[in-house]
C-alpha cells in the first residue's frame, strides 16, 4: 500500500507544482499568442488572425527600441549596484552579532514597507532640493534603493543555517579574509546572490511609479507601454516581452546543457589559476 | 587588511556602511522630507508651507479606514493564497527540480518580463465575462447566470497574488533549497511518515523563506493600487488608490504623505506582530 | 569558474559604457544649439510605417535645421504636472520647449506663469486655427497656446449587443439591461461634463449646484450596481470584448476600435458631448522662437492633413480636408474626425477653472473610490 501512496503523493506534488507554473505562465501564454495577432487597427485586443509580421520588424514602433535599450542598460547596472549593496549588508546581518544589529534589521525593511509611490515622491523631493537632475542615473538611484531590501532579503534567507565551520577553515587555511570571501563563501550563497541579481533585474525592467517620478526626459520600457496604452498598445510590445521571456530562457537551458559536459571536474583547479 | 584582522569586530561595519550610507542619503532623507510634508498646509499652485498640520492625520485616517483595512485584508488573503500555491512549487523545484533548478526558477519571475500593465491586461482577457474561465464556472454553477468575475474583489485578489507569486516563490526556494536532503531522510526514517517528517524537520527549516516570502509578498500588496484599478470597482478601491489619486490627481502631497506614513507604520506593526509569532530567535535575525 | 571571472569582466565593460552613452547622448543634443525637445503623448504623430520614422518632423528638420528631440512622455495631465510643477515654481528649466496638455491644465499652466508667450511673428499659420476654437476663456487670444489636437468624448457601444440606439447619457445610467456593463471615464471633465449635459446643464460655466447634481446622479447608478468600473483607456479592450456594452469613450479610441469590429458605434448624445483639446505650450526657459517656428510649420494644412489622417481625431487646423481629398478620401466621411455642423452644434467644451476646482475633483475621486 505504502508503495501505492508514496507514488500517489510524488505526482500530487509534481502535478500540484506544474498547475502553479500554468498558473504564473498563463498570462504570458495570453501575452505571446497576442504577439501573432494582426489587428487591423491600433487596439491589439482581439484575436484577429495569424501574423509574424509583427516578429519580423519588433521595434517597428518608433520609441519603442530606444525605451527598452534604456530599461535594459538601467536594469543591468542596479541589478549589480543593489546585489552588491545588499549582499554586504547581509552578510553582515546574519554573520555577526554587532551593537545595533536589530536596529539595522529593522531599518533595512523600511524601504519596503514604504509603497512605491512614497518613495516614487519623497526621492523627487529630494532630486529638487538638491537640484540634481532627473533621468538616467536618478531612475539608477532610485531602483537600487528600493533593491536593496529585497536583495537583503534574499541573500539573507540563504545565508541562515550556512555552515561558518567552513569558513573559519579557510581564514584558517588562506588568513585573508578576501580570498576566503571569493573562494568560499561567495560560492556558497552564489545561488543566493544569483536570485538576488535576478530579482534586482526584473524589479528594475518592470519599475513604472517609481521610475515616471524620478525619469526626467528619459522613457524606460514600462513608462512607453503605459503612454502607448492610452491610444492603444501595439503587438510589438507583446513581441518584445515575450523574446525577454524566450532569451531569458535560452540562456538558463543553454546553462543547463553546458553544465552537462564532463570538464566540470577540472573548474575547481582552473578557478585556482584565474583567482590568483 | 591586517587592520580589519585585529579588529574583527570592526567587520560588519565595513560590511554595512556601504549599503546603509546609500539608504541614508536616498531612503532617509527623503523620508525626512515626506514626513515634513505631511505636516503642511497650502496648495499645489502656490507652493506648501510647513505648520504642524497634524489634521492632516486626522483627515486622513477618518475619511480612508475603510480603503486601509481592505487594503489590509486583500494583501492578507493574496499573501495567504500565495504561500499554498508557491510552497509546494517551490519545494518541487527545491528537491525534484534537479539540473533544471535555475530554468524553473526563471519561469517563476517570468512575470517580471512582461510589464505590469500587460499582465494584467491578460489577465482581464483570461477573466473575460465571455471568456473560458467564466464560462467553465457557470456550467459548473459556482457562477450564477449573469455572474462575473471582472470587477469584483476575486478578480483583484487574484490579481494581487498573481503579481506578487514570484516575491513569495523565490525566498521559500532559496530556503528550502538549502535543506539538507540526509537529514530529511533521516527523519523520514525516524517518523516512518513523510507528513510527520515533513512537520518536524522540513517546514520548521525552512520557516526563514516562509517569514520573508510573506513579508515581500504583503508589503507590496498592500500599497498596490494597479490590480484594483484595473480588476475592481469602486467598492474594491484600495489604500494605495489613495495615495495615488492624492499624489498624482489632487497634487495634495501632505494629506498623500500623512496617509503614506499610516500605512507605513500599519505595515510596521503588522510585521513586528508576526515576526514575534512566528518566533525571530528561530528565523536568526 | 574561469567563464564567471570573465563574465564579472564582460559585465564590468557593459556597464562601463552603459555609464558612458547616455551621458555621451547628452552631451551630443546640448552642444547643438538648434534643436528643440517636444513632450506629447505617445502616438500622437504620424509614423511611416515602412521606415519606422516621423516624417512630419524629419521634413520640419530638413526644412529648417532645427533637430527635434521628440518624447512621448505626457501620460496623464495630473502626473506630467506633478513632475514638472516643482521646477517650474522654482524657475528651472524643464529642458522641454513645447509640452502638450489638456485644456484645463494649460489653462493652470498659463494662470500660475510658467509659460511663455508664443512669437507670432514666427506663427503666421495660425491663422488657420478653427475658429472655434480661437478664444477660449483662459488664454482669450491664444498667446499662450496653440491646440495640438481636439478630441470628442461620448459614449461607444455595440448596437447589436445593446439591441437599440443609444442616444442618451441616462439610458447608461438606468436601463436594467446594461447593469454592471457600463464603464465611465475616470477623467472627471470628461465624465461629469456628459452627465451634466444630460441634466440640462452647461458644462462650459459649471456651478456648485450643476456639479451636485452630476455626482448625484452618477452616486445613484453606482449605488445600483450600474456602473461598473471607472477607467482611463482600458475601456478599450473591455468594450472590444463585450465585457462592457456602453461606456464613456474617446471618440479616436472608437475609431481605432472599430476596424477590428466595425458594428461599434460612437454616439454623440442628444443632450450633447464633450470636446476639449491638447494644447502645445511653451514652458518658461523654452527656446521661444524655434518652438514657435515648429508650431507654425505643424498649422500648415498640408503638414497637419498627415498628422490628422493618422491620429484620426479631429483637427484643429482648418484646410486640412483638401489635402486629404487626394491622399485619404474616406477619412473625410468619418463622423468622428470631419463632425458635421449638426454634430458640431452639439458639441461642449468644459469649464476649465470648473475642471481645476478642488472640492469638485476631491468630489469625483470620492465617487471612483479614492
Amino acid at each position: 500500500m505504502t508503495a501505492v501512496v508514496r507514488f500517489a503523493r510524488h505526482h500530487l506534488l509534481t502535478a500540484y507544482a506544474l498547475l502553479a507554473l500554468a498558473y504564473l505562465l498563463l498570462p504570458i501564454a495570453v501575452v505571446v499568442l497576442f504577439s501573432f495577432n494582426n489587428p487591423n487597427g491600433r487596439f491589439n485586443y482581439t484575436w484577429q488572425g495569424f501574423t509574424l509580421k509583427n516578429w519580423g520588424d519588433p521595434f517597428g514602433v518608433p520609441g519603442l527600441w530606444p525605451a527598452l535599450q534604456t530599461s535594459l542598460e538601467i536594469a543591468a547596472l542596479v541589478a549589480l549596484g543593489a546585489t552588491a549593496l545588499g549582499t554586504l549588508i547581509a552578510l553582515a546581518l546574519v554573520r555577526y552579532g554587532f551593537r545595533g544589529r536589530g536596529a539595522a534589521n529593522i531599518f533595512i525593511f523600511l524601504p519596503m514597507a514604504t509603497p512605491e509611490i512614497v518613495m516614487g515622491a519623497s526621492l523627487l523631493s529630494l532630486f529638487l532640493a538638491i537640484n540634481f537632475q532627473t533621468g538616467f542615473w536618478t531612475i539608477v538611484i532610485a531602483h537600487i534603493t528600493f533593491d536593496i531590501s529585497y536583495v537583503v532579503t534574499t541573500v539573507r534567507a540563504r545565508l541562515v543555517g550556512f555552515d561558518r565551520h567552513l569558513e573559519e577553515a579557510a581564514m584558517d587555511l588562506y588568513a585573508n579574509s578576501w580570498t576566503t570571501f571569493w573562494r568560499v563563501t561567495l560560492p556558497l550563497i552564489a545561488p543566493g546572490v544569483l536570485s538576488a541579481l535576478l530579482l534586482s533585474f526584473a524589479l528594475s525592467i518592470d519599475d513604472f511609479v517609481i521610475t515616471n517620478f524620478n525619469s526626467g526626459t528619459e522613457v524606460t520600457f514600462p513608462l512607453f507601454v503605459w503612454g502607448a496604452a492610452r491610444v492603444g498598445v501595439p503587438p510589438q510590445v507583446n513581441v518584445v516581452g515575450s523574446i525577454i521571456f524566450f532569451a531569458a530562457i535560452g540562456l538558463m537551458l543553454l546553462n543547463v546543457v553546458r553544465q552537462r559536459r564532463p570538464q566540470r571536474a577540472a573548474a575547481p583547479a582552473t578557478a585556482t589559476a584565474t583567482v590568483s | 587588511m591586517g587592520f580589519l584582522h585585529r579588529h574583527r569586530w570592526l567587520t560588519p561595519y565595513g560590511l554595512l556602511a556601504a549599503g546603509l550610507g546609500w539608504l541614508a542619503v536616498f531612503f532617509v532623507v527623503p523620508m525626512y522630507y515626506l514626513a515634513a510634508t505631511s505636516l503642511k498646509s497650502g496648495d499645489i499652485d502656490f507652493g506648501y508651507a510647513f505648520t504642524w498640520a497634524w489634521g492632516n492625520y486626522a483627515h486622513a485616517l477618518g475619511r480612508y479606514q475603510e480603503q486601509l483595512l481592505r487594503s489590509l485584508e486583500y494583501a492578507g488573503i493574496a499573501t495567504l493564497a500565495a504561500f499554498l500555491i508557491s510552497y509546494p512549487l517551490a519545494y518541487w523545484i527545491a528537491f525534484r527540480g534537479g539540473r533544471w533548478k535555475n530554468v524553473l526558477l526563471l519561469l517563476v519571475i517570468a512575470p517580471f518580463f512582461v510589464t505590469y500593465l500587460i499582465r494584467t491586461l491578460a489577465w482581464q482577457t483570461i477573466l473575460a465575462d465571455d471568456g473560458p474561465v467564466a464560462g467553465f464556472l457557470r456550467t459548473i454553477g459556482v457562477l450564477g447566470a449573469d455572474g462575473r468575475l471582472l470587477a469584483t474583489s476575486f478578480a483583484v485578489v487574484a490579481g494581487i497574488t498573481y503579481n506578487f507569486l514570484p516575491f513569495m516563490a523565490l525566498p521559500l526556494y532559496a530556503s528550502l533549497e538549502q535543506v539538507d536532503k540526509r537529514l530529511v531522510e533521516a527523519a523520514e526514517d525516524l517518523y516512518a511518515s513523510r507528513p510527520v517528517a515533513f512537520f518536524k524537520v522540513t517546514f520548521p527549516l525552512s520557516l526563514p523563506g516562509v517569514f520573508a516570502g510573506t513579508m515581500l509578498t504583503f508589503i507590496p500588496a498592500a500599497g498596490d493600487f494597479i490590480n484594483a484599478q484595473l480588476l475592481g470597482t469602486p467598492q474594491q478601491a484600495m489604500i494605495g488608490n489613495v495615495i495615488q489619486s492624492r499624489f498624482l490627481v489632487l497634487n495634495d502631497y501632505p494629506e498623500a504623505s500623512a496617509l503614506s506614513l499610516v500605512l507605513m507604520l500599519a505595515i510596521v506593526g503588522i510585521v513586528v506582530v508576526y515576526a514575534r509569532a512566528l518566533g525571530t530567535e528561530r528565523l536568526g535575525t | 569558474m574561469s567563464t564567471r571571472r570573465q563574465f564579472v569582466q564582460r559585465t564590468a565593460l557593459g556597464g562601463a559604457a552603459a555609464l558612458a552613452l547616455p551621458s555621451l547622448a547628452q552631451a551630443a543634443t546640448r552642444a547643438d544649439s538648434k534643436s528643440i525637445t517636444i513632450s506629447n503623448w505617445p502616438l500622437y504623430i504620424d509614423i511611416d510605417e515602412k521606415t519606422k520614422k516621423y516624417p512630419t518632423l524629419d521634413a520640419f528638420t530638413r526644412k529648417t535645421g532645427i533637430k527635434i528631440k521628440y518624447l512621448e512622455d505626457v501620460n496623464d495631465n495630473n502626473s506630467f504636472y506633478g513632475k514638472v510643477a516643482p521646477l517650474l515654481r522654482r524657475g528651472q528649466s524643464i529642458d522641454r520647449d513645447i509640452m502638450v496638455l489638456t485644456d484645463w491644465m494649460a489653462a493652470r499652466m498659463v494662470r500660475a506663469g510658467w509659460v511663455e508667450k508664443l512669437d507670432k511673428s514666427k506663427l503666421p499659420n495660425s491663422k488657420n486655427l478653427q475658429p472655434s476654437l480661437q478664444h477660449p476663456t483662459w488664454d482669450k487670444n491664444r498667446e499662450y497656446s496653440l491646440p495640438w489636437m481636439t478630441f470628442m468624448a461620448g459614449i461607444g457601444y455595440d448596437p447589436k449587443k445593446v439591441g437599440y440606439e443609444i442616444t442618451s447619457v441616462d439610458q447608461l445610467l438606468t436601463d436594467r439591461k446594461l447593469r454592471g456593463k457600463v464603464t465611465l471615464l475616470s477623467e472627471m471633465p470628461e465624465t461629469t461634463g456628459l452627465v451634466m449635459l444630460s441634466n440640462g446643464d452647461d458644462p462650459t460655466r459649471v456651478t456648485d449646484a450643476s456639479f451636485g447634481r452630476a455626482i448625484k446622479k452618477i452616486q445613484k447608478a453606482l449605488d445600483a450596481g450600474q456602473i461598473r468600473q471607472f477607467t482611463g483607456n482600458d475601456y478599450g479592450p473591455l468594450l472590444a470584448k463585450g465585457d462592457v456594452l456602453a461606456a464613456f469613450a474617446w471618440s479616436g479610441d472608437v475609431v481605432q476600435l472599430q476596424i477590428d469590429n466595425p458594428s461599434l458605434k460612437f454616439a454623440v448624445p442628444q443632450a450633447g458631448a464633450i470636446m476639449l483639446s491638447d494644447n502645445m505650450l511653451i514652458p518658461k526657459k523654452g527656446n521661444i522662437e524655434l518652438a514657435s517656428t515648429f508650431m507654425n510649420y505643424v498649422y500648415d494644412p498640408a503638414v497637419f492633413a498627415n498628422i490628422d489622417a493618422y491620429v484620426a481625431y479631429p483637427s484643429p487646423v482648418a484646410g486640412v480636408e483638401k489635402f486629404l481629398a487626394k491622399t485619404d478620401p474616406k477619412i473625410l466621411k468619418n463622423q468622428l474626425v470631419f463632425p458635421d455642423a449638426r454634430t458640431r452644434a452639439r458639441l461642449h467644451s468644459y469649464d476649465p477653472i470648473g475642471a481645476d476646482n478642488r472640492d469638485y475633483k476631491e468630489l469625483f475621486q470620492a465617487l471612483v473610490g479614492a
